[in-house]
């Protein structure tokens, strides 16, 4: 099968974002951001308590991969958990245009993601390939968190297809 | 002292195989579940695997940052013998073998109550990370086995141990764990799954029927009833990553043991995930 995929640089633009359909299949390259349980509320914290901008984090036009970063690579976990999906609306409104990891989400979900132009993707687990499309990674809040500490890696062609946007669901 | 160093670095290599090696049936059952898929998402979801299963071969990385529990499953001729030596060997084997991997550092340190609430934190040697209670088993052949099995989280989180009433008919045991299997293939994720499925007598013999089930499944020879579970899952249209298509389960692990004198079988049922099972076997 021969299929040309889109490629997405980040940061993602709000046309970029109006682009992307249901069921299209892409490859991100440039700089995003990882977190999951642990570490997305305390972002969301810092949003509400509006010390986002002196932490250093850049949400706008930013990817949100839902992993850990470990010695053995990093891969999606399942972001219909609790503390994952619940703060995906938080994170939409303050700039997030890409959450990626796997697992159907809730309407209200996909719901608040058309509100704020954001859109969601799964990407497959594969660990060894993404390894070797990691150009560089590093902790960029939270270092106590230890593997699950938000981080900032620079990636080249990270798979993904998209699961929901504009209001519509692959699901 | 020389003999355990060798059966230590055995064990520390077969770990580090079924970590990153997909088995040879596991990508011929990948190549034929892309050529018939019809889905091009499904289709395209499982070309990364399997290019995935190869770029972890070829860099002896994790097919998956879950790099999993051990479990050890140990086959013992007659005339073979197991001592505790043997099994402190195979234990230094399997430390050994998850900090070169690396496997993902998930022990969780402390007290029953830390462990529980996850307050103590996370040992960060992955090596700390202790292989679940092994499984030993007579065999015929004049040999002594080890078996590695790298057991991932969602795998788990869908799996089920529970009574099935049998009444007489082998249907209502099959139509049950196919209904588990819908209700849980869908929420797994990492599709397409192997339901690995062991039936016994007590929830413990079940889980271990299982274990073999999964160490002794073979992708490319299927039973009758093993054909006939992947089959009723792929009817579901869940497919890889949920996203649709034919390619649910790309096979069946079944195993069936002693059954009870009663309307009851206990049945395990684990739907092992797209990496899995993730299996590497050594003669010590």
């Amino acid at each position: 099968m021969v299929t040309t995929l889109k490629t997405i640089y980040t940061p993602i633009t709000e046309d970029m974002v109006k682009d992307l359909e249901v069921g299209e299949m892409i490859m991100i390259s440039g700089y995003i951001y990882t977190g999951r349980d642990a570490v997305l509320p305390k972002v969301v914290s810092l949003i509400k308590n509006n010390k986002l901008q002196q932490s250093g984090i850049e949400l706008n036009g930013s990817v949100i991969f839902h992993t850990a970063v470990s010695p053995a690579g990093v891969g999606p976990t399942s972001s219909n958990k609790y503390e994952i999906e619940s703060n995906i609306p938080t994170l939409s409104e303050a700039g997030v245009k890409l959450h990626l990891g796997k697992g159907s989400i809730s309407k209200d979900t996909i719901a608040s993601l058309n509100k704020y132009n954001s859109v969601y993707a799964v990407i497959p687990p594969v660990t060894a390939l993404l390894s070797s499309k990691i150009k560089s990674q590093a902790v960029a809040a939270f270092p106590e968190e230890g593997m699950e500490a938000l981080h900032l890696l620079e990636v080249d062609d990270f798979p993904a297809i998209i699961a929901v946007a504009h209001g519509k669901s692959i699901y | 002292m020389k003999q355990n160093g060798l059966i230590c670095n055995k064990v520390k290599n077969t770990l580090i195989q079924a970590a990153t090696c997909f088995r040879k049936d596991q990508k011929e059952a990948y190549n034929n579940a892309i050529n018939k898929e019809t889905n091009p998402r499904a289709k395209w979801v499982m070309e990364n695997l399997l290019e995935n299963a190869i770029a972890a071969e070829l860099n002896k990385r994790p097919l998956c940052d879950d790099t999993g529990i051990p479990h050890l499953f140990l086959e013992i001729g007659k005339n073979k013998q197991v001592d505790g030596e043997l099994l402190e060997s195979i234990y230094k084997g399997v430390a050994e073998g998850l900090r070169e991997l690396p496997g993902r550092p998930m022990a969780i340190k402390g007290d029953t109550v830390q462990r529980l609430d996850q307050s103590g934190g996370l040992d960060t040697d992955p090596g700390a990370l202790m292989p679940a209670p092994i499984v030993i088993k007579p065999i015929v052949e004049e040999e002594l086995r080890l078996h590695i099995l790298m057991q991932g989280g969602g795998p788990e989180i869908r799996g089920k141990t529970y009574r099935v009433f049998h009444q007489h008919k082998l249907s209502v045991i099959i139509d049950e764990i196919v209904s588990w299997a819908l209700q849980e293939a869908g929420k797994l994720g990492c599709t397409p799954c192997v339901p690995a499925i062991g039936i016994g007598r007590s929830h413990f013999e079940a889980a271990s029927l299982m274990i073999e089930a999964m160490v002794h499944g073979d992708f490319s020879k299927q039973s009758e009833l093993e054909r006939e579970i992947t089959l009723r899952v792929n009817e579901s249209n869940v497919g890889p990553l949920g996203l649709g298509g034919q390619t649910t389960a790309l096979a069946t692990f079944l195993r069936v043991g002693p059954q009870r004198a009663s309307g009851v079988r206990i049945v395990c049922l684990r739907l092992c995930c797209c990496m899995e099972p993730r299996v590497a076997s050594v003669s010590l």
